[in-house]
């Protein structure tokens, strides 16, 4: 199931509560933001990425994300070192808008302990409980603000 | 019925106004002190000497004229927050909350705190006279015109810093000598430019409205809306450690004050001759996104309109596609008399193309 209710979540990738989505190839993982947070986000702006090399823990804030004016986390979903960045968000922010599964990766991690962490990690069937509780949360903040 | 009263902190201190140093290092200890030493909610309230303070991610030396600002003994510097430039000083309050996303009355996300605070803070207003709105994503206005900015970061875990600059007076003349915007380039026309797109305490109430009282009416209403009580208290030991590591390692670092972290910016004209007169659009790049806009020209149209239409630009995406999506969003038939939105969009396409580096 890749749709559900309206936000592309493909069935392949794990998600961090975070938002952050992870794509397995071999010990390799790319990471990105998901539909739902660059839907709830609206235009990004600006991504303050981490450091080639840098080592970091599953949860750990590896990077901050900023949409018009909050500044949101990019957690990691996955420990180990961050192999590659992706530089054409350098020049345009937007990818994570556009094409957030695509083009809009942010980080690639190698990962140190994969299997672990992936048990940590929502997948499959948990993916729609996942975003229909996001749906919820964000619905009583629209109405909270409306209200 | 015995009743247990909540109570949140405020540090506040309204008998000096404090260096851009110490007003922005007690606000980032604030969630600190809620995430990791088991404080309540914390309000700070008061006032910066006279200053400039960019967005986290801003490149400063591109926003301001920073020789301006050192020969009129403006102070600048960087906020751990978002957003852009905003001009501080005695006159405008400056409030930080440290807070939990989760604390009950929020949104429960970053982005949801803007909408509950955002009503507080017009709640507040209200006891002043004035009748204020929340203009989604970030503004306070009255009547079209801003009068408060907003901006919140996660800080550490659940913990959230959130800003707001509320503008009780304000000094145009001194925002449009140390700002390096293409408003500036517009100096004469500048004033009316700013008059129109901004408010404050006093000419909203038409007489001088001492700072105390906004302080005051804020304080009022956070209690009201959240069912609270303040309790006035000053940073402890841990938090007074806190602050001066802040200080030190952001506030008086040139490191942090001049980080190059930021997207580059970049400016452009765009001049375009239509059937409705002729279009000018000063653009601001921030990477690849608008950071401002301004229409500009011999067309016929109200200042209304075209804030409205500037406004739907304003941290968007530069993309054409965006940039045509997000002015039809707002578009009205004859908002500027003669022209449509796809030469409005291509004039702005113009500016882009003819983008240079500041």
């Amino acid at each position: 199931m890749a749709n559900i209710k309206g936000y592309n979540m493909p069935d392949e990738l794990y998600y961090h509560e975070e938002d952050s989505w992870a794509r397995v190839d071999g010990t390799k993982v790319t990471v990105g933001m998901t539909d739902f947070f660059q839907k709830e986000a609206g235009d990004i702006v600006f991504v303050d990425l981490p450091d080639e090399e840098d080592e970091v823990s599953q949860g750990e804030v590896c990077g901050k994300i900023q949409s018009r004016k909050w500044i949101g986390n990019l957690v990691a979903p996955v420990s180990g070192e961050i192999v590659e960045l992706n530089e054409e968000l350098e020049e345009d922010t937007s990818l994570i808008n556009t094409d957030p599964y695509g083009e809009g990766w942010i980080i690639v991690i190698e990962a140190s302990d994969l299997e672990s962490d992936l048990g940590n990690l929502i997948h499959g069937d948990a993916v729609a409980d996942f975003i229909e509780k996001q749906i919820k949360k964000a619905e009583q903040e629209k109405a909270k603000e409306e209200g | 019925m015995l009743t247990m009263t909540v109570h949140w902190r405020l540090f506040k201190d309204m008998s000096r106004s404090v260096s851009t140093a110490e007003g922005l290092a007690v606000d980032d200890t604030l969630p600190q002190s809620v995430a990791h030493h088991q404080s309540p909610p914390i309000l700070h309230l008061y006032t910066f000497v006279p200053s400039v303070i960019v967005g986290k991610y801003q490149d400063i030396e591109a926003a301001l004229r920073l020789e301006r600002c050192r020969v009129r003994g403006i102070e600048y510097n960087r906020r751990s927050t978002g957003g852009g430039t905003v001009i501080m000083g005695p006159e405008i309050v400056a409030l930080g909350l440290g807070i939990n996303v989760d604390y009950p009355g929020l949104g429960g996300g970053l982005g949801g705190v803007f909408g509950p605070l955002a009503h507080v803070l017009s709640k507040a207003l209200e006891r002043l006279g004035i009748s204020s709105y929340f203009q989604p994503k970030n503004d306070l206005e009255v009547n079209g015109k801003k009068i408060a900015g907003l901006s919140a970061a996660y800080e550490t875990g659940k913990s959230l810093l959130f800003h707001t600059s509320l503008l009780v007076d304000f000094d145009i003349p001194l925002m449009t000598d140390i700002m390096n915007t293409p408003l500036i380039k517009l100096r004469d026309k500048g004033y009316n430019c700013f008059s129109q797109r901004m408010t404050t305490v006093c000419k909203e109430l038409g007489e001088d409205v001492p700072v105390q009282r906004v302080v005051g009416a804020i304080e009022a209403s956070f209690e009201e809306e959240f069912g609270i009580c303040f309790q006035e208290d000053e940073p402890d030991h841990w938090e007074t450690e806190v602050i001066q590591r802040y200080v030190k390692e952001r506030y008086i670092n040139q490191d942090w004050i001049f980080s190059h972290k930021h997207p580059r910016a970049r400016m452009g004209l765009g001049r375009l001759k239509t059937r409705g007169g002729l279009l000018e659009i000063y653009l601001a790049l921030s990477g690849g996104s608008i950071e401002n806009v301004i229409i500009t020209g011999d067309f016929f149209s109200t200042s209304e309109h075209i804030y409205r239409l500037e406004k739907a630009l304003k941290w968007t995406s530069a993309r054409e596609e965006s940039v045509g999506e997000n002015l039809s969003k707002v578009w009205q038939d004859d908002m500027i008399y003669g022209l449509d939105v796809p030469t409005l969009t291509r004039a702005i396409m113009i500016a882009k193309e003819n983008q240079v580096r500041l």
